[in-house]
């Protein structure tokens, strides 16, 4: 061949130490790390036989920034933007896991009012992030029209964040002890405006989208995991609540004020690549139902608490664990501190991360074209894979 | 719960937390060889794998794995104290097969040897990297006993000395 | 010195011109429209910048196309990889010879000219292929493998379909069964046969590569498919090759199904323009309206529903012919 002519070697590291032991009669094809479906800069290796995928190895890593090593130099507050840019599409659900893991450990009450700011601004987002997924999903389908009025939605809704949080994608606009600026009347009447347009555009989406026969049969039956996969893998979210477990962090863990409103978990028992669908669709509107209630008792006061900590707050010694659920899943931080000015250690516990280690075995003997649904259905985020 | 679970297991120190403090409520020392036994009793209790991390302490490398139960909240860890000058333990991924993205990711951040891992290449650093940017210099290393909470104790190995106060200051034992 | 030249080289000549500039117009008229209405079902404005409401948007992008530098990848077989697109398009321009436009626009009159497009048509399918392997890329090589299973398995309900009307009237000239049909709608074949008129209304999606059965390029798996390797107007040609064959299922559609340049009130070319331009405008509303359905479910689709009512519509029809 002219590879070698040309001083090439075939393949990288990676895909070498997959090509081991590979049959002889089957193609080796890397999707990625630039490849349409992958969103981003996910690399997945797969053996191909025919069209069946008899292998799969995700090979992630290239969006590393080593947002834990960063933590070690820097004081919370400076650590705290970075939480936006781990998971573009949920930043205030990992906004919430690092304060959340913070107040823990130094025991902070956080102001009711900020709870409930707090409570909208993270459900709102999880709608845009849902809204963010549901059209690249379809599009992973091969329907190219849904993401434009996903993003349409979407748009909508992150006006009105941005209201809030002053930002349209990486916010972090949470503090250790409340929230940073309060939200005003423009805000609440914004936000009371989009429900019902939400909850009218949400049943057309069913109709064009959900219903729709070549979707049911791309979806259905596609990528089944039971509940001992998650278990092993770690799967959560909506991952897990598609194979019917019950399991959502702000219920099981009593997290902040989520209690006191008439909200369901969204589960479904199929555990195909629809239930997951199904569970994200479902969830949009319990975000919606959250949303309206906290907004019909918003109570008046403050959004920070008294002696709020300060820039140069040193975290006290300890170690604490906050998880919460994001949009794609448990979101934690583990805290490790020794008392000094910057964290001792800080672990970000990403649910993508555990919810693509389970592709390879997911993805296992199904067809590229399913494989790729399953990919799809897991809603990747590759910076919060990589961190 | 965990204390009926892991009777049959000489573990080093098992300590009861406090969730609302430190989001963890069991807290459980084993030696490196009891950590595949434990493993295991988890998974057949339904726990699931929640991440696995190290903490690089003065006393050597704490490896923590987190595990939680879906059901109800309980999140536990599992610490095992490796020594920084054979970093090396026994993998999980045969249990757990999640464990092994945590493992490898752990090897490339501290350098810890995951024995038995089926894939051990590194994950999210580049292969060509030398170095391991979590570990920490000597100087910078602080000892468990002022990071780790105690809890309260319910069973503890004779001989078991990493968390008890050198001074007087104690732990941060507020559950207990 | 003209009296040579035989009449129906003449007419051959000047009418192969005509067609070649009525793809080409086509083309681009079909780009626009299609990103247009794309744009529009998307609730975004479309191609907007370049010239009024983006009308030389097409102009532009194929001036963009022809000006960029072609390139052949490592590896690859450079003949036959600079011939599959020139495969791809020439036929195409033959397939317009016995279209029949008007009562007497048609290039040539063909006694066999649906077996002659059938024919030529079939080529599409070897350049397809050819694009795929000698591009020297996995994502090429998987798509033409799609794509030779695709087309061979739908040319065969399409060819059934056709054969209907073919016995039907005993011919197989496009023009004779136009004028066999009345003026009317209900005079339209599409009423006598209307399981033939969908399943050849599906084929011909498959045939042409269009979503919902755009496998051989299907983007978010394939990247581009057969021609994920083609820069510049190699992938023009392609493109052109697409489009061209849109045309050319929709008119082949609109003479067998549905009266042709036939119509109410006066006959003529328009009318049959206008039935070509519906059915390009529902190719184009389909592809922007469904997901991609999976290799497997495709052909399932073929060989399990559309082949065995083919062959049943076809029995039907010549026992019917028989007994009337």
């Amino acid at each position: 061949m002219r590879y070698e002519e040309m001083g090439l070697t075939e393949g990288d590291f990676y895909s070498r130490n997959f090509q081991k032991g590979a049959r002889e009669d089957t193609l080796i094809l890397n999707l990625g790390p630039q490849h349409p479906a992958t969103h981003g800069v996910l690399r997945v290796i797969v053996e191909l036989d025919g069209e069946y995928v008899i292998r799969a190895e995700p090979v992630i890593g290239y969006l590393h920034r080593m947002h834990e090593k960063m933590a070690e130099g820097r004081s919370l507050y400076q650590y705290l933007p970075n939480m936006g840019r781990v998971d573009y599409g949920h930043a205030l659900g990992w906004n919430w896991a690092l304060v959340g893991a913070v107040e823990r450990l130094a025991g902070f009450e956080v102001p009711e009012r900020a709870e409930y700011i707090r409570v909208i601004t993270t459900e709102l987002n999880r709608i845009t992030s849902h809204l963010l997924w549901w059209g690249a999903f379809t599009l992973d389908l091969g329907a190219i029209t849904p993401i434009m009025y996903a993003f349409d939605d979407r748009e909508r809704l992150l006006d009105i964040l941005q209201m809030a949080t002053g930002s349209r994608l990486t916010h972090s606009s949470f503090r250790v002890g409340g929230v940073c600026t309060d939200i005003n009347d423009k805000f609440v009447a914004a936000c009371k405006e989009a429900i019902p347009h939400m909850r009218a555009r949400l049943p057309m989406y069913r109709d064009l989208v959900t219903g729709n026969t070549i979707l049911r049969n791309r979806l259905e039956g596609v990528g089944v995991f039971d509940a001992d996969l998650c278990r092993r893998y770690g799967g959560s979210g909506p991952v897990a609540r598609g194979s019917g477990i019950d399991y959502d962090v702000r219920k099981t863990e009593n997290l902040s004020i989520y209690s006191r409103f008439d909200w369901k978990v969204a589960v479904q028992q199929a555990g195909d690549s629809m239930a997951r669908y199904l569970v994200r669709m479902d969830e949009m509107e319990q975000s919606l139902n959250i949303i309206e209630q906290a907004l019909a008792s918003l109570p008046e006061g403050k959004v920070m608490m008294a002696k709020a900590p300060k820039v140069t707050w040193a975290v006290p010694k300890g170690e604490s664990y906050f998880a919460f659920e994001a949009a794609r899943g448990k979101a934690g931080v583990h805290l490790v501190s020794n008392g000094g000015k910057f964290p001792y250690k800080i672990k970000l516990r990403s649910p993508c991360f555990s919810n693509l280690s389970l592709f390879a075995e997911a993805a296992r003997g199904t067809l590229l074209a399913d494989a790729l649904a399953i990919l799809g259905s897991l809603d990747l985020v590759i910076p919060e894979i990589d961190r | 719960m965990i204390d009926t679970l892991f009777s049959p297991l000489p573990v080093q120190c098992l300590a009861k937390c406090d969730p609302a403090r430190t989001g963890l409520a069991w807290s459980v020392f084993l030696s490196s060889a009891d950590l595949l036994p434990a493993v295991r009793l988890l998974y057949q209790a339904e726990y699931a794998l929640e991440d696995i991390t190290a903490i690089d302490a003065r006393e050597g490398y704490l490896l923590v794995y987190h595990f939680d139960h879906m059901d109800r909240q309980g999140r536990l860890a599992l610490r095992v104290l490796i020594p920084h000058e054979t970093p090396e333990i026994a993998s999980i991924a045969s249990v757990f097969q999640g464990a092994e993205w945590h493992e490898r990711e752990t090897t490339d951040f501290y350098g810890i040897v995951f024995n038995g891992n089926p894939n051990p290449i590194p994950l999210l650093l580049a292969p060509e990297m030398k170095f391991h940017p979590l570990r920490k210099e000597d100087g910078a290393r602080v000892s468990l006993i002022d990071m780790l909470p105690v809890g309260e104790v319910l069973r503890s190995a004779p001989g078991f000395d990493l968390l008890t106060p050198k001074a007087a200051e104690g732990g941060g034992a507020t559950g207990a | 010195m003209l009296s040579i030249i035989p009449p129906e080289l003449i007419r051959i000549v000047v009418g192969m011109v005509a067609v070649m500039a009525f793809v080409a117009i086509n083309v681009l008229v079909l780009v626009y429209a299609e990103r247009k209405g794309a744009g529009h079902i998307q609730r975004r404005p479309g191609p907007y910048e370049v010239g009024p409401h983006g009308i030389l948007q097409p102009l532009a992008d194929a001036g963009k196309l022809m000006g960029k530098q072609l390139l052949t990848p490592i590896g690859a077989d450079p003949i036959l990889y600079w011939l599959a697109p020139i495969l791809s398009f020439l036929p195409v321009l033959l397939l317009f010879v016995p279209m029949p436009f008007g009562p007497v626009l048609t290039v040539q009159e063909v006694n066999l000219g649906l077996l002659l497009i059938l024919a030529f048509a079939g080529i599409n399918v070897l350049a397809t292929l050819l694009a795929g392997w000698s591009s020297n890329n996995k994502f090429g090589l998987l798509g033409a493998a799609r794509a030779v299973s695709q087309s061979v398995a739908y040319e065969i309900p399409l060819l059934l379909c056709v054969l209907c009307i073919a016995f039907q009237y005993g011919s197989l000239n496009l023009s004779t069964i136009v004028e066999a049909q009345g003026s009317w709608p209900w005079q339209w074949n599409f009423v006598c046969q209307p399981l033939a008129f969908l399943i050849f209304l599906v084929s011909s999606f498959a045939e042409t590569n269009r979503a919902p059965f755009d496998l051989p390029e299907a983007e978010s798996e394939l990247t581009a498919g057969f021609h994920t390797e083609y820069s510049g107007m190699g992938f023009g040609l392609f493109f052109m090759a697409e489009y061209a064959n849109m045309v050319v299922v929709s008119g082949v559609c609109a003479a067998l199904f549905l009266g042709g340049w036939k119509g109410p009130g006066i006959d003529g070319v328009w009318w049959f323009l206008i039935k070509v331009y519906a059915l390009l405008g529902l190719i184009i509303w389909v592809r922007w309206t469904y997901p991609r359905v999976r290799f497997d479910q495709l052909l399932n689709l073929n060989w399990k529903w559309l082949l065995p009512l083919a062959t049943l519509n076809l029995l039907a029809t010549v026992f019917l012919m028989k007994v009337f």
